[in-house]
């Protein structure tokens, strides 16, 4: 049993640096300066980066999707990306149906909001949520913008309960609200519009106001039967019109479950439990670590982070494998950008290929995997863990990584950066192959012999020979990313 | 002596059958059925993108007991930019007559093929398929169709209507899916077993570095990685086993398809190829694949039952033509596609027709109101299902949309309006024809299909939506 004051060892401290972060290189391990700190000291300087501001730049989707995975490629601040993508997902919206419906502005609108996950990240949640029915991709996603006080649009509504904040039930199985909840929380949200700047504007004459009072609507009241929140609470407490929206948000916080646990924070954790550590966290570690972080009162982001950096839980996976050990399919974007960023490549073209194999440009081999970035499915966002592999996504990342050990010379991909060309012994060979991929906690030992056994099938290893190497020690790379042990963290 | 690449993969594709057989993989949780019946059909789903115009591919050729063909051409026009199709045009497409109006009803001249599958008894005709309040939008409407929940009121993100019906009845190391696509088609993703995205047979290979000659060692290396990963106690790892030695079974077992196919049916293969559209071209690779499963014996590890096709360019806002022109050989193409797929099913096989059903839809018809030389986004449209004569009560199903200008949507946009009651011109849920096939061809039962497949716009299951009552016995299958 670990806590804040555990030193890492080398491997607790590279299994942190991915994780938490897009990979975990010798050179990354060795700047982060996270090396023989104790985990909260770890997480306070992995957590402490300063703020950087991307948008992600192109005017049309397939530039902007290019510009997004570059920087991801390059970025110096690999924790504040990996946080930005679970908001992404989280707080999900697709370029494609803002292109069907302001097609002039969409790539515009992906960029305001995904600089926005950017910027408040690791703060104040409620800001955030707040922040977010104010963006104007949002208010155009989720149709705010076709909310008018005549017929209010419950979309928003809906997402804002379900997705963002609640859950439509809690850890016992209890619903967290009603449809009465939602058609009043749309109320609030009537007449929200964006300009041509871009900005949000409450349009008064589509808001609903006491002064037309609908008065079969009754009071603007919510969670009157849930949230342990005696008679509910009023959203036009602070003043109708502009403060309602924020006065919803404050008090979706204070829900409470049947459990008495505020309910905001206890998802909220799960998720962040479920992206950063696997499927099904036990309800033991969710209350600790907000518990340990104080999220359910201060709902500060970065502080949950440090308790979910500082548990045995988040060390787990990086155990090798055995039947209770939790393992976490990598997402796509980590798939192709970790595997990248681990071997030193680079993209080529104008449509960023991977120089070798199939030319093929990284948004359509994105698509084959199964994630275009800033343009999820739905709202739900993507579907995580095995939802990621079918046999053609399968594929798609064995192009991948054959395209990678096919590009060959000139700067690519380069094994000799990677392995040390003196060594002799295969099973050396295939250690040192599996460490810059950082995949040995998840290859036994019979799978290593595997890897030796093709190693050695036509003699005995040759790094000094150009065709041995071309031949085997880019097979063996090529391999291991398509091995089981690689699709996890 | 070497071993061939072919030999090798016969020898470990038995091998990894066995592992993939094995009690290990019963015991997974990602099998829900390890021996599915996989029964002996087919279902082939083919949607037209872009929105086809419905009301220039059911054709009211004269009034019967009402005015569709008046209120016809009363928006429809000849000459210059013209689309209206004239009786005389229509005489060779006739097909039945209108349930609700009696009106003789004629497919687009260009359905050639089409026409003689419907005389033939090999098509059923469902007009004035969709669902209520309709969206316009392409993104929307499609996703709504493609994802049988139009509502969203059940949370099923990601996954299709085909999808969950594979997922309820085949397991992790099955493949009953293919997409002649690049991708996986909306309506058939889910997670739970394999459906393959495959453009080419030919191409379907599994991608290794070409550099030297030691593809057969990496195959055995893989191979031997992923039954570890079977026989691990870790349960994503034996998904990510089974999964990944089903994609290279797959990729070793397809290709020969095309090989075999190409062998033994030379002359179909050059018939498709005359027709030369994608269409044509996509339907030869699935009866490539209907080829080598439903030999005896099986082609080996091929499985697959279920097949997704697209056809593109019905977004015709303008040029549309009328007996000649872009819609004319969109049809003439899918028409003629689909009568030479049928030819060649009955050619392999006489009774092969009678277990293949094709369901054909597109995301939301067109205006009745031309729009210069074209027509702009609407509503309800038809559907077809083709199948052999006696997998299918060929005919006239649904009425025609209420095309009179006094009826039509008053919101300003010229729209056919979705009818949800018993109004003469009721229209046929969407939901019906995939429920019927469900039920009819697939064996769902209705609380199955209802409660994981289509979902009702409302609770209670009675109904698709308000005052749409649920059909899932729609005559057109036995």
């Amino acid at each position: 049993m670990g806590d804040q004051n555990t030193i890492l060892s080398e491997g607790e401290a590279r299994h942190l640096l991915r994780r938490s972060g897009l990979s975990a290189t010798r050179k990354e391990l060795a700047t982060s300066g996270v090396l023989g700190l104790s985990r909260g000291a770890a997480a306070d300087r992995l957590l402490g980066y300063k703020v950087k501001t991307f948008k992600p730049p192109g005017n049309d989707q397939r530039k902007q999707h290019d510009s997004y995975m570059r920087y991801l490629l390059v970025t110096k601040t690999p924790v504040q990306e990996k946080l930005a993508l679970f908001w992404h997902d989280h707080f999900a919206t697709g370029i494609a149906k803002l292109l069907a419906s302001n097609f002039d502005q969409a790539t515009k609108l992906m960029a305001s909001q995904n600089k926005l996950l950017r910027t408040l990240a690791k703060g104040d949640m409620k800001a955030f949520v707040k922040a977010i029915g104010r963006d104007s991709a949002m208010i155009e996603f989720l149709d705010t913008v076709r909310n008018d006080k005549a017929i209010p649009n419950e979309n928003y509504a809906r997402e804002l309960l379900e997705l963002f904040t609640l859950g439509v039930f809690d850890s016992g199985g209890n619903e967290n609200y009603t449809q009465a909840d939602i058609v009043q929380i749309a109320r609030a949200f009537t007449g929200w519009r964006y300009g041509r700047n871009l900005k949000p504007f409450l349009d008064g004459n589509q808001h609903d106001t006491s002064a037309e009072f609908f008065t079969e609507r009754g009071p603007k009241r919510i969670f009157e039967t849930r949230g342990q929140i005696a008679g509910g609470a009023v959203f036009d407490a602070n003043g109708e019109g502009e403060p309602e929206i924020d006065t919803v948000v404050d008090i979706i916080f204070t829900h409470r479950d049947t459990d008495g646990a505020n309910t905001v924070a206890r998802r909220t954790a799960r998720r962040l439990l479920e992206f950063y550590v696997g499927p099904d966290p036990d309800l033991s570690v969710i209350d600790t670590v907000i518990a340990e972080s104080g999220f359910d009162a201060t709902f500060n982001i970065q502080a949950l982070l440090r308790a979910i950096f500082c548990n045995d839980a988040f060390y787990e996976p990086g155990q090798p494998f055995g039947a209770g050990v939790t393992k976490s399919v990598k997402w796509p974007v980590d798939f192709a950008i970790g595997s990248m960023r681990m071997l030193g490549m680079k993209f080529a073209g104008s449509n960023k290929y991977i120089p070798g194999g199939s030319f093929t440009g990284i948004i359509n081999q994105m698509e084959s995997m199964g994630q275009i970035l800033l343009d999820p499915p739905s709202v739900f966002g993507w579907e995580w863990e095995t939802s990621w592999l079918s046999s053609s996504t399968l594929l798609a990342r064995y192009n991948f990584a054959r395209d990678i050990v096919a590009s060959r010379g000139g700067g690519r991909f380069r094994p000799d950066k990677l392995v040390d060309f003196s060594l002799t012994d295969p099973g050396l060979i295939v250690d040192e192959v599996l460490d810059a991929l950082h995949v040995a906690h998840n290859f036994t030992a019979a799978d290593k012999q595997i890897c030796v056994d093709y190693l050695t099938d036509s003699g005995p290893p040759d790094l000094e020979d150009f065709n041995y190497v071309n031949e085997k020690l880019h097979g063996l790379f090529e391999l291991v990313m398509k091995s089981p042990g690689y699709q996890v963290f | 002596m070497a071993i061939t690449r072919r030999q090798f993969i016969r020898r470990t594709g038995l091998a990894t059958a066995g592992t993939l057989l094995g009690p290990s993989l019963f015991a997974s949780p990602f099998v829900r059925r390890a021996f599915a019946d996989l029964g002996d059909r087919y279902l082939i789903v083919i949607f037209l993108d872009g929105g086809n115009d419905g009301q220039n591919t059911v054709v009211p050729v004269d009034n019967g007991g009402g005015s569709l063909r008046a209120d016809y051409e009363d928006n429809r026009f000849s000459g210059g930019g013209g689309i209206r199709l004239t009786p005389a045009q229509l005489g060779g497409t006739l097909v039945g007559t209108d349930p609700n109006t009696g009106a003789q009803l004629a497919l687009h001249p260009g359905f050639i093929g089409l026409k003689q599958l419907y005389d033939a008894g090999q098509l059923a005709v469902i007009q004035g398929c969709g669902y209520p309040e309709y969206s316009l939008s392409h993104e929307e409407s499609r996703l709504i169709w493609q994802s049988g929940n139009p509502l969203r009121l059940t949370p099923l993100s990601g996954t299709g209507w085909v999808g969950r019906h594979l997922a309820a009845t085949y397991g992790g190391s099955q493949i009953p899916g293919v997409c002649i696509s690049d991708s996986i088609a909306p309506e058939f993703r889910q997670s739970t077993t394999s459906v393959l995205a495959i453009q080419e047979l030919e191409n379907f290979g599994f991608p290794w570095d070409s550099f030297g000659s030691d593809e057969t060692a990496k195959e055995l290396a893989f191979g031997a990685l992923h039954a570890n990963a079977v026989a691990g106690a870790q349960a994503t790892q034996n998904f990510i086993g089974n999964a990944g030695n089903a994609t290279l079974l797959s990729t070793s077992s397809y290709p020969a398809l095309h090989t075999d196919y190409q062998a033994d049916r030379p002359g179909f293969s050059q018939q498709y190829a005359d027709i030369d559209r994608s269409i044509a071209y996509d339907l030869r690779e699935v009866a490539k694949v209907i080829y080598g499963v439903s030999s005896v014996p099986p082609a080996p590890n091929v499985g697959a039952r279920f097949f997704h096709l697209a056809n593109n360019g019905y977004d015709t806002h303008s040029d549309q033509g009328g007996a000649t022109g872009q819609q004319y050989d969109l049809h003439r193409e899918v028409g003629d596609s689909l009568k030479l797929f049928y030819d060649d099913l009955a050619d392999m096989d006489s009774n092969l027709p009678d277990k293949v059903l094709t369901v054909v839809w597109s995301e939301f018809a067109r205006r009745i109101e031309q729009n210069g030389s074209g027509t702009d986004h609407g509503s309800q449209g038809p559907m077809f299902v083709v199948g052999g004569p006696n997998a299918l009560n060929g005919g006239v199903y649904g009425n025609h949309p209420n095309i009179d200008a006094l009826d039509i949507d008053d919101d300003g946009n010229g729209n056919t309006i979705y009818r949800q009651t018993a109004h003469p011109f009721r229209s046929t849920d969407f939901r019906d024809v995939f429920g019927t096939i469900l039920k009819r061809w697939l064996n769902m039962t209705e609380l199955q299909i209802k409660s994981n497949i289509l979902i009702p716009d409302v609770v209670g299951g009675e109904y698709w939506s308000e005052a749409n009552g649920i059909n899932l016995n729609m005559g057109f299958l036995p």
